[in-house]
């Protein structure tokens, strides 16, 4: 196989055993590898119904074809379970170096297997495979673990490692790669920590091999070009960061603002990405293969800390969520979600949700041990440790998620959750696209499934009214598979603001050899949704969970640019499975299973 | 009407907001090119007509969904100027 290594490591944690196994190549070219392969070995070997943090969660570690390759901003991997905040299929997408070097090791998928009876980590050397006692790194945070384990290992390994958050169970724990690069939603650090896992090594020194040499580099050079001359991906994002959209969502009504209470926050200018890059930014950075750089080494003022983010998502639920307008203790929440191995979305949205259940008077001063109101900076970071640590009652409910903090006191609404999951930082009543993609979204509420933003907002690669539904299934239906696509061949999402499925489509095919045109790669994007969709249906989810929290629907916008208006997801919702190829109960129908060959996942 | 400015607009304008009287979009870029100088007109005008790269927001909403770069501007407007951005 060329663009796929076609090995795949097998490691059983119950047993201390591991082996090499061919890659299944048919699934390979359906599936493409990261989010779809991972997905396809999963419901094979795995299947529904089992418990997401017993030893039958299998745990997937997945690169693309295109991971470690020089195609553009091809650095990315998957982690795939099942998510124990969700109880759907779980796919988690990371940058940085760790997926690159699994290739260069000889492994396109790392699977996870059972559970160690006491904490252990792995690490892989090429096609070394060692299962380690980690005793001695169990209860330390994931800079300190990744330091040592870079020591006991080779210093030039690459470390995905979970914090005090996924050894403590968390449901919003997340893993982190290459000290500051995520997995981050949908618990997967706790899949980890409920295998005794602290972390996976990996060291290689072998290269990845395309099978059109020639072809391959044409196809990179045109790639790369049409990224470096983008204004967003050649200049926006390196400039600025992702965070570079809390003004631009504010100003349109869409910064979602105090538990969603509100769609505009009047300090959004302090903790935008100008600001950042006005006081607080030390240089970017990228991640592997990256022309891009969208990182951003920081630093928090006042709190003598340094690290990479706040990332506009952060920025977003530490700060307008919260009603907080201080983007160092923003920053610092931030770092330390990072140390202690949460998904900075559902904590931050947690926290945001445990301030309204404050405010009416159902979290008392005496269980949070603050004054938990919103705009509290300093109840930021005491919030996250206690979550990461489970410390005290308020650190318990906090660990897992809005939905079942909510659900505590009596107020499941107030979680602001599409199957459990937070929703990221733009507001279904201000832009009516995202709200959908929320909704049908496969792993629970999700902005990198489907980003209307790009044409609702921001105009690429054509303008959206916000406000339409009549084009919004489709538009949706389109991006979810794109990225599908994207997410499983192993390139950034990032790079289709500049290129599309054209030149994807040219590099994957260079890459592997086998011709995939632009419609082959995105019906496999197509095949490895309704897989998704088809795994989701048997664990009992409905059409019913496609939906947002009730004050989407009930609650218009008080003030703004959409002032009056509520997310209209049951308008769209019939057209949307229309689109697909669903029932009207949004089952994918006999004609749409055979078409996609996925007859075996019914 | 008060004018916005954001990411490398603000850079160019060296402020984030200013006061300005303008009849439209176009005027009131044209207006803005002046008082800021050429790199500022670089970025925000084509050819006399609003740059594809550049997003104008009146009171928050997109031209594109009202009417272009003759969307009509009246006292108490609020404009907000971004250059073509991105993230997630």
């Amino acid at each position: 196989m060329k663009g796929w290594i076609g090995r795949v490591l097998r490691v059983n944690l119950s047993e201390g055993t591991y082996r090499s196994e061919p890659l299944n190549e048919e699934w390979a070219r359906e599936y493409l590898g990261g989010r779809g392969l991972g997905t396809r070995y999963y419901f094979e070997e795995v299947g529904p119904s089992v418990d997401p943090l017993s030893e039958g969660n299998n745990l997937y570690f997945a690169t693309g074809p295109l991971t470690g390759t020089l195609a553009a901003s091809a650095g990315r991997f998957n982690v795939v379970a099942k998510s124990p905040l969700t109880g759907t299929i779980g796919a988690a997408n990371s940058g940085g170096y760790l997926g690159p070097e699994m290739k260069f090791a000889g492994w396109d998928m790392i699977v996870i297997e059972g559970k160690a009876p006491k904490p252990v980590y792995v690490y892989v050397n090429n096609d070394q495979v060692r299962i380690e006692d980690a005793s001695s790194l169990w209860g330390t945070e994931t800079h300190e673990a990744t330091d040592r384990l870079l020591e006991m290992t080779d210093p030039e390994a690459k470390v995905a490692v979970i914090g005090p958050a996924g050894e403590n169970l968390s449901l919003i724990a997340n893993i982190i790669n290459d000290k500051h690069r995520a997995p981050g939603r949908g618990g997967m650090g706790a899949v980890m920590g409920a295998k005794n896992l602290k972390a996976l090594v990996v060291r290689g020194t072998k290269g990845v091999s395309v099978a059109d040499r020639e072809a391959f580099m044409r196809a990179v050079k045109v790639a790369r070009e049409k990224l470096a001359q983008h204004p967003v991906t050649g200049s926006g994002l390196p400039l600025y960061g992702t965070n570079v959209l809390v003004n631009i969502l504010n100003q349109n009504g869409g910064l979602p603002t105090r538990n969603f209470r509100e769609g505009v926050f009047e300090g959004a200018d302090k903790i935008s990405g100008e600001a950042q890059r006005e006081g607080r930014l030390l240089r970017n950075k990228g991640c592997f293969g990256c022309s891009i750089g969208c990182g951003r080494v920081s630093f928090a003022e006042g709190y003598d800390h340094h690290g990479e983010g706040p990332e506009y998502e952060t920025s977003w639920s530490f700060g307008a969520d919260c009603g907080v307008d201080d983007i160092d203790a923003v920053a610092m929440a931030n770092y330390r979600c990072n140390e202690l191995g949460l998904d900075t979305i559902s904590m931050g949205s947690t926290i945001a949700c445990a301030m309204e259940l404050y405010e009416m008077g159902l979290i008392t001063k005496e269980m949070a041990g603050l004054e938990l109101r919103f705009g509290n900076k300093d109840a930021l970071v005491p919030m996250v440790e206690a979550a990461a640590h489970k410390r005290g009652k308020i650190g318990e409910l906090l660990s897992m998620g809005s939905y079942r903090l909510a659900s505590h006191f009596g107020h499941p609404e107030l979680s602001m959750t599409s199957k459990k999951q937070e929703m990221p930082a733009y507001d279904p009543r201000a832009i009516q696209g995202i709200g959908l993609n929320y909704a049908t979204s496969n792993r629970g509420a999700c902005h990198v499934r489907g980003y209307t933003i790009s044409p609702e907002i921001l105009g690429v690669p054509q303008k959206l009214d916000p406000q339409s539904t009549e084009d919004k299934p489709t538009w949706d239906k389109v991006f979810q598979d794109l990225t599908a696509a994207v997410d499983s061949v192993g390139m950034c999402l990032f790079t289709t603001f500049g290129i599309g499925a054209e030149e994807i489509a040219d590099q994957l095919s260079a890459a592997t050899g086998i011709d995939y045109s632009v419609d082959a790669l995105m019906k496999a994007g197509e095949r490895i949704w309704n897989m998704e969709r088809l795994f989701n249906l048997k664990e009992g989810f409905t059409s019913a969970d496609d939906s947002l929290p009730p004050r989407m629907a009930q609650e218009p916008l008080p003030h703004g640019p959409h002032k009056g208006k509520v997310s209209r997801v049951p308008e769209m919702l019939p057209r949307y499975y229309d689109a697909r190829g669903w029932t009207s109960d949004g089952v994918p129908t006999e004609d749409k299973i055979r078409e996609l060959g996925l007859q075996w996942a019914r | 009407m008060k004018v916005l400015f954001f990411a490398t607009i603000r850079d160019l304008a060296g402020r984030k907001e200013d006061q300005a009287s303008a009849g439209t979009v176009r005027e009131l870029l044209s207006l803005l090119s002046d008082r800021y100088g050429p790199a500022f007109r670089r970025a925000v005008l084509e050819g006399g007509a609003m740059s594809p790269n550049v997003i104008v927001l009146v009171n928050g909403h997109h031209v594109a969904h009202l009417k272009g770069e003759d969307t009509p501007l009246q006292e108490g407007d609020q404009v907000s100027i971004f250059p073509v951005i991105g993230g997630g």
